[in-house]
Formats: C-alpha cells, sequence, structure tokens
C-alpha cells in the first residue's frame, strides 16, 4: 500500500497533483475527461467579486521555453461562478481550490462569505496579485496588506484558506511568514514572473497590456529555490507550481518541500501532463521504495 | 478530453506552389471525426521550442488521411516543412466551432479566401460537392507564388476567380475586385478566411447585401481547449475565443 494523499487544514486530498489557476479554465469540456477525475484537486480559472472581460489582445506571447499571460483575470463574477460554474466543476468528484481575488480586504472576505454557502469546497487560494490600492504594488508585495487580506478571510471562512504568493518581491520568505502568521493555511508558490516581449519590427510591446506574467519551464529553477527556501521556514504545507512538464519536475518541488504540486502552464501545451505527473510520482516512489508522500516531501538533502 | 491527443505518422509533404506547403499524415480517427473549419493543434518538435503548439485548419480529409495546407512563415511552420515520411506528429484535436452547412434551399454558395486561408474551403468543398447551389470560390493571393491550380475545387463544382496583386494570375488586384461576382442573392451564403484587413471588406459587401456570413478567425493559441482565454478577439458579444468559441463567427458580430 502506497498512501499519497495528502492534508491541507482539515482538507484531505487522494493525492498531491492539481492544476494551478487559470491553466484549466471553468470550461466544463476541459473537466470532463475521465482523467481529471484522477487529479488530487482542481483549481479553476480566478473568479473576482463582479465580472470582469479581461485584457485587450493580443493577450499572449509565446518566450524561450515559457510564455507571457496578461489575460486580465476575464471572468463571470462569483454569483455566477457560483450558480452557473461551480455545480458542473463539483460533479467531477475532484477536490475543488476555489480561486479568488479581490481589489480590497473587505471585497475578499466578501467573496469568502458568499463561498460559506456552497457545500463541499476543499480549499479557498487567495490571489494576491492584485493591485493594493493603497500602495502602489500588488497585495502580495507587501507583507502587511498579504496577512490583512488572509485575517479577514480567515474571520469568515468555514474553509482552508491558502495564499498564492507572487515572486515579484525581494524577500519571498517574509511574505510566506507574514501569510502564516496571519493564519493562511497553506501557500501557493509561485505566481508569474512580471516580464515583457517586444516586437522590435513594430517597436511595440507584444502584449496589449504592455507588461505581463512570465510562466512555463523558464521559471522552474526559481519557483524551486523559492519553495525550498520557503519549506525551510514555515510549518503550513506549500503548494509548489512554476514550469512543471512531468513528473521529474513535480519531484522537485516535492523533494524542496511543497505538499502538492500543480501543473500550470504546461496544461496548454499537453493536457494529459498532471495525470503523467501522478503516475511518475507514484513510480518513483515505487522504485524508491516509499510507502508514504511524506517520505518524498522535503527530502532534500540539506 | 473528448478531443484525440495522439502522434501520427506523416505520410507525404508536398510544395503545392513556390509559398504552401501540404503536409498529409494517417490519422482515421481525426479524418472521420473533423468537421470544415475546424483545426488540429500539432506540437512541432519534441522539446520547448518553440513552446506552443501550432494550429492548423484542415485542409483535406480523406481515406484515414489528414492535410494541411501551410505557408512557411514562422518557426513553427518552417519546421514543419522538414518533417519526413515516417516522421510522427503529436496533435491535439479536432477542436474549434466548424462551419455551418448551408442547408439544401440554398441557391449560391460564396467561399471568399485569401492566401493560406483558402485552406478550411477544401475541405468544406469536399463536404457539400453534392449540393445544387451555384458555387463560387474568390481566391486572393499575393502573385503566383501564392496561388495553386484549384483544379479540386473545380472538380467539387465550384466556379473559380482568382486575383492577385502583381496580376501574375487571374485579375490584378485584390479579391474585393471580385465582390462584383456575386451577384445580390438574398439567399447565398457567404464563407470567409483570410487576413483581416480581408474579411473586414467581406463584412462590409455583406452587411451592403444583407447576405448571411461566417467568417474562420486566426490568433496566436496556447491551449487551443478554451481554457487559457488567451487568443481572445473582440466581438459584438464582447471578447469570445477563436479557439473554442471560434475559429468560425458569425461574420456580422466581428469587430474588424
Amino acid at each position: 500500500m502506497m498512501n499519497i494523499s495528502v492534508k491541507i487544514g482539515e482538507t484531505v486530498f487522494p493525492n498531491p497533483v492539481t492544476v494551478a489557476s487559470g491553466t484549466f479554465g471553468h470550461s466544463e469540456e476541459m473537466y470532463r475527461s475521465p482523467e481529471v477525475r484522477c487529479l488530487g484537486a482542481i483549481t479553476p480559472k480566478t473568479v473576482t467579486l463582479h465580472p470582469q472581460q479581461g485584457n485587450p489582445p493580443r493577450r499572449i506571447c509565446e518566450t524561450p521555453a515559457g510564455m507571457i499571460n496578461a489575460i486580465g483575470i476575464e471572468n463571470p463574477g462569483i454569483d455566477i461562478f457560483i450558480a452557473e460554474k461551480l455545480p458542473k466543476l463539483r460533479k467531477t468528484g475532484v477536490p475543488l481550490i476555489v480561486s479568488i481575488s479581490a481589489h480590497s480586504a473587505d471585497d475578499f472576505a466578501l467573496m469568502a462569505e458568499k463561498l460559506n454557502v456552497v457545500s463541499g469546497l476543499a480549499a479557498i487560494e487567495l490571489n494576491l496579485s492584485c493591485p493594493n490600492l493603497q500602495k502602489k504594488m500588488l497585495v502580495a508585495q507587501d507583507a502587511q496588506a498579504t496577512a490583512g487580506v488572509i485575517r479577514g478571510v480567515k474571520a469568515v471562512t468555514r474553509y482552508p484558506v491558502i495564499a498564492k504568493l507572487s515572486p515579484n518581491v525581494t524577500s519571498i520568505v517574509d511574505i510566506a511568514l507574514a501569510a502564516e502568521a496571519a493564519g493562511a493555511d497553506a501557500l501557493s508558490m509561485v505566481n508569474t514572473f512580471t516580464a515583457m516581449a517586444i516586437d522590435v519590427k513594430r517597436r511595440r510591446s507584444k502584449i496589449g497590456n504592455f507588461t505581463g506574467g512570465l510562466s512555463g519551464p523558464a521559471i522552474r529553477p526559481i519557483a524551486v529555490r523559492m519553495v525550498c527556501e520557503t519549506a525551510a521556514r514555515v510549518k503550513v504545507p506549500i503548494i509548489g507550481m512554476g514550469g512543471v512538464t512531468c513528473s521529474q519536475d513535480a519531484l522537485e518541488f516535492l523533494i524542496a518541500g511543497a505538499t502538492m504540486v500543480a501543473v500550470g502552464t504546461y496544461n496548454f501545451v499537453n493536457p494529459r501532463a498532471p495525470l503523467e505527473v501522478l503516475e511518475g510520482i507514484r513510480a518513483y516512489m515505487q522504485e524508491n521504495r516509499m510507502t508514504d508522500i511524506r517520505e518524498l516531501i522535503g527530502s532534500i538533502a540539506r | 478530453m473528448s478531443h484525440i491527443l495522439k502522434t501520427f505518422p506523416v505520410v507525404a509533404l508536398e510544395k503545392v506552389s513556390d509559398a504552401y506547403f501540404r503536409l498529409a499524415f494517417e490519422a482515421p480517427v481525426l479524418a472521420k471525426a473533423v468537421q470544415p473549419g475546424q483545426f488540429i493543434h500539432i506540437k512541432v518538435s519534441e522539446g520547448w521550442e518553440p513552446f506552443f503548439r501550432r494550429p492548423f485548419s484542415v485542409y483535406r480529409a480523406q481515406d484515414g488521411v489528414v492535410e494541411i495546407l501551410f505557408e512557411a512563415v514562422g518557426r513553427g511552420s518552417r519546421l514543419l516543412t522538414l518533417k519526413k515520411k515516417g516522421d510522427t506528429l503529436d496533435i491535439l484535436g479536432p477542436l474549434g466551432t466548424p462551419f455551418t452547412l448551408p442547408p439544401a434551399g440554398v441557391k449560391k454558395i460564396v467561399f471568399i479566401a485569401g492566401g493560406v486561408g483558402v485552406a478550411p474551403f477544401m475541405l468544406f468543398s469536399d463536404r457539400i460537392k453534392a449540393h445544387k447551389a451555384e458555387k463560387l470560390l474568390l481566391y486572393g493571393g499575393r502573385s503566383r507564388a501564392h496561388t495553386f491550380p484549384m483544379t479540386a475545387f473545380k472538380k467539387n463544382g465550384f466556379r473559380v476567380l482568382t486575383a492577385t496583386d502583381d496580376g501574375s494570375v487571374g485579375v490584378k488586384g485584390r479579391v474585393s475586385d471580385l465582390f462584383s461576382a456575386v451577384a445580390a442573392a438574398p439567399s447565398a451564403r457567404i464563407y470567409t478566411c483570410g487576413p483581416r484587413p480581408m474579411m473586414g471588406a467581406v463584412q462590409a459587401f455583406a452587411r451592403g447585401h444583407g447576405l448571411w456570413g461566417e467568417a474562420s478567425c486566426e490568433e496566436v493559441m496556447a491551449c487551443g481547449l478554451g481554457a487559457c482565454l488567451g487568443c481572445s478577439i473582440p466581438t459584438a458579444h464582447g471578447y469570445r475565443t477563436v479557439c473554442h468559441d471560434g475559429p468560425v463567427f458569425d461574420l456580422n458580430e466581428l469587430v474588424f
């Protein structure tokens, strides 16, 4: 017998593999496949309090071993999400991590309250890469603002809270410690790296929004380092992500100290990647005679 | 996914003109499933360069063989020109919303294509071969290099009119110079695929004559499945994904 189930807050996930928010959309079609039912959790695209139409094109651009995106969190808003999208997503039977984002701590809390009405969610993930209206930075770039949002949500929600951290900071460990102290049940790391690419012929940004977020294998070594440093300092579980394409990549995150791992951008290239990652983790554990995933998590030689 | 994700062997690669290539691979399941206007998403190399798959309209699908028509304009398509018989291609498809097939009563069917945008119309013409309507293909290309003998269209009952920028084939000018051939017939159906300015001209023409139309659009794509929302374009109903809501849209709803 092999135990690969993991725990965040009081929620048990059957295995450690999920998908990064924004890479599986809300489309029923993506979730209909029998392969999706094998995942440890699914994390649909971030929803906001009000509907958002997203950024003007061009929204994506290919880069070496990755991509830049500035989609602009196009989504129908939380009310329509709860009424129309969630019932279908829940039908998959896979634990659901609902990713939310808002423009203020109050709005984050309001959204968490709305989700209290829904039963059977696995966790709420806070997408903190949103503008912090008081200061000219993202919430996720400010330890105090990060803590404020988490405390506000923790005060009202009945679900475990996962804080998704931005790598665009001087010290991600400091933000992680602040998030943990504020009551976060887990950390998702990392979100995309602010980036740009220029069309030299037209001397314009290749992205309609001027800048965007870099993701894909290009960022993986940085993400692994950040997870490794943070895991050594916090007690809460980490969902590691950043350029995972196969089980070897996922194993790096787990060995670095992540409890779960998410496939993100590579879903766009190989929609079967999350399942291959899961199979590969099982095979690795078997080869190394491991019976519990906890033998793997954080097993890096220090 | 309800789509097919599999590797298929290349059976032929051929140059059909100085600019265009035709790539054929054996894929009976795809050939059976694909509808005109749908596309397939091809991983053109094994590693991460280029990173995204590349979307191609299906040009033909018969006898278990699927074909695409493409121009080697970028990194992805240039790599495809190096494929040899026996190589395998990792393909996801068929994807996207197909063209609406013309009902039996339609009197006139007009395809208006620019450049390699002609690709989906070959499969479409195969599928409506038996349709009794008057059938017309208006084709615009840059020069002789961007045209090829459209005998297969003719075999499928299409009259083919060509315009080239330099006059090397057909009329010298643009495909819009051929619009006069579409005499106002209220039940005429217009289907178009090509550069955006061309499709904008087709939209203006169709609106002016009150004609029904559909257009197949192109955009840089990542997932091809409607998940990433990366290929969204503005429409009368807000942003819509080219890969999932399209690539075929109601001509009137597009914003050029």
